[in-house]
């Protein structure tokens, strides 16, 4: 389902990340696994 | 952890609990990080890896995939690991594996690129290759299965052995195939093993549904529409993603056709159910719309977004993930598909769940091996993924036989795939619609559908003869 129109490709794989500024309830890490979800 | 796009904590809390779940489901409620991650569809995936880099961020969902990846993230890299290499003097040569579209190409182009000296060998665990656009004509009785299918051993006379085997095992260390028989090194190896169709994935497939994509499961959608006296058709979209992007939609215009032609189109509801959010979603919206046109002047009754959740053969229902139900007197099923299982338990296999190669080569990670046709995943610039389908599989397999057959005679090679497709949608009436272009132009591909008309179906008859006769 999209949900929003006009982005470009997601994040490419290889990109950093700087888990810690992303403001989610995560302390330290060893790997995170998003998947973002919308109900129907 | 799942983040709620646009949605609130509310919801996420009520869906965490309604499943069960025991990772945290958290509120991304103005989309800000699904805004600067994706692009712009759900569900979307990202694995970062403990140093903060992106290891994949996909659209597309398979357990194994992500299981595979997620374990590899966490072993001790390989790079500098020494390579073990196959002893003998004897060149090894180039292993195909799979007798479909891609292989078939593959292998003849190859034959005619290189000296007899380089020993090509092709394997399938089929006696036979089905040219599966003819698997719609069947449905409506203008095929049977013996007018599109060649034996694969026909190849022998062209130089190319072709070996009957499973195939077991892919040792890329070791540059080996070990098959149901023995073992086959390769210098070069050509992964063109398909999409698996796996119907037993859905509980009550078999009781309930014909399955679209093999020959039984037409000939005998066949034998159920020449029965057929009235009621409820469903032709079903299991999951994404699936080969030939255009078949459910032919094969619902030609349903329609030949009920109409039987007399019986007013006593027949038609119903196309998928999880798409119109036809071909990957191409132009101008061009989904034109065929969903096509199936409302029909008066094919097109449910899309439905996301099928379960069967329910005991009252003939087909059930969505919001628990919405239909019944069905007659059920045409497109099954779940995967990547066959030797790619699934093979370091090859992405967190697609099929094989991820680079976009122009077809080069796998690993050395000397490449993979094509619906085997792979290539994320297009859209983000979307390249649909699975034999137009591609025949330029893809060009492709790489030049590169290969380049290397072996010690030149540099330029062969690339473009990206260009192109597909015949059948309507029925004896009439085609034509769609084609550029998959790879950015940001989006840029397809055309031509004026269906009766010399357009005759092009798709002329390229099925002369598919079968070319190969074989």
């Amino acid at each position: 389902m999209k949900v929003v129109e006009g982005l470009s490709k997601g994040i490419e794989p290889g990109s950093t990340v700087s888990v810690a500024e992303l403001g989610l309830p995560v302390k330290g890490t060893n790997g995170l696994l998003l998947v973002f979800w919308k109900s129907p | 952890m799942y983040l709620g796009v646009f949605e609130t904590e509310e919801a996420c809390r009520a869906w965490k609990e309604e499943y069960g779940l025991e990772f945290p489901v958290i509120a991304d409620g103005d989309g800000t990080l699904f805004r600067a991650f994706t692009n712009g569809w759900v569900p979307w995936s990202v694995l970062v890896g403990p140093d903060g880099k992106v290891v994949f961020s996909e659209n597309e969902f398979d357990e194994s995939g992500f299981s595979n990846a997620i374990q590899q993230m966490y072993e001790e890299p390989s790079a500098g690991k020494p390579i073990r290499r196959r002893g003998g003097s004897r060149a090894a040569g180039t292993v195909i594996l799979g007798g479909g579209t891609g292989g078939l190409v593959a292998a003849h182009d190859l034959r005619r690129r290189l000296p007899n000296s380089h020993r090509i060998v092709l394997v399938d665990r089929s006696r036979d290759h089905v040219y599966q656009p003819s698997l719609l004509w069947q449905i409506v009785g203008q095929r049977h299965q013996h007018q599109f299918r060649r034996p694969l051993n026909r190849l022998e006379r062209k130089g190319i052995e072709f070996r009957n085997d499973q195939v077991e095992e892919i040792d890329l260390e070791s540059k080996r195939v070990r098959t149901g028989s023995g073992s086959l090194n390769y210098d070069s190896l050509v992964v063109s093993l398909g999409a698996q169709l796996v119907p037993e994935t859905v509980d009550g497939f078999e009781q309930m549904a014909y399955n679209l994509y093999d020959p039984p499961g037409c000939a005998q959608i066949h034998s159920a529409l020449e029965d057929f006296s009235g009621g409820t058709i469903g032709i079903l979209i299991t999951a994404m993603p699936y080969k030939c992007p255009a078949a459910p939609y032919e094969a619902a215009f030609l349903t329609e056709w030949f009920i109409r032609k039987k007399g019986i189109r007013r006593k027949v509801e038609l119903h196309l159910f998928t999880p798409e959010q119109m036809p071909m979603p990957v191409a132009p919206p101008a061009l989904g719309d034109s065929i969903a046109d096509m199936l409302s002047a029909r008066g094919i009754h097109y449910h899309p977004l439905f996301t099928f959740k379960e069967l329910r053969p005991e009252t003939r229902e087909v059930v969505s993930s919001d628990s919405r139900s239909d019944q069905v007197d007659l059920l045409i099923g497109i099954p779940p598909h995967q990547a066959p299982e030797v790619v699934r338990s093979s370091p090859l296999l992405g967190v697609s769940g099929y094989i991820h190669v680079d976009p122009k080569t077809l080069r796998t990670q690993h050395d000397g091996v490449f993979a094509i046709g619906d085997v792979t995943t290539i994320k297009l610039p859209n983000g979307k993924a390249l649909p699975k389908a034999g137009v591609f599989a025949h330029s893809q397999a060009k492709v790489v036989a030049e590169q290969i057959a380049d290397a072996v005679l010690g030149r540099k090679s330029d062969a690339s795939f473009k990206g260009k497709g192109y597909c015949w949608i059948e309507l029925g009436d004896g009439r085609a619609g034509f769609a084609g272009g550029d998959f790879y132009a950015e940001p989006d591909p840029e397809l055309k559908l031509r004026q269906p008309g009766r010399t357009l179906h005759w092009g798709k008859v002329a390229f099925e003869k002369w598919w079968l006769h070319h190969w074989f």
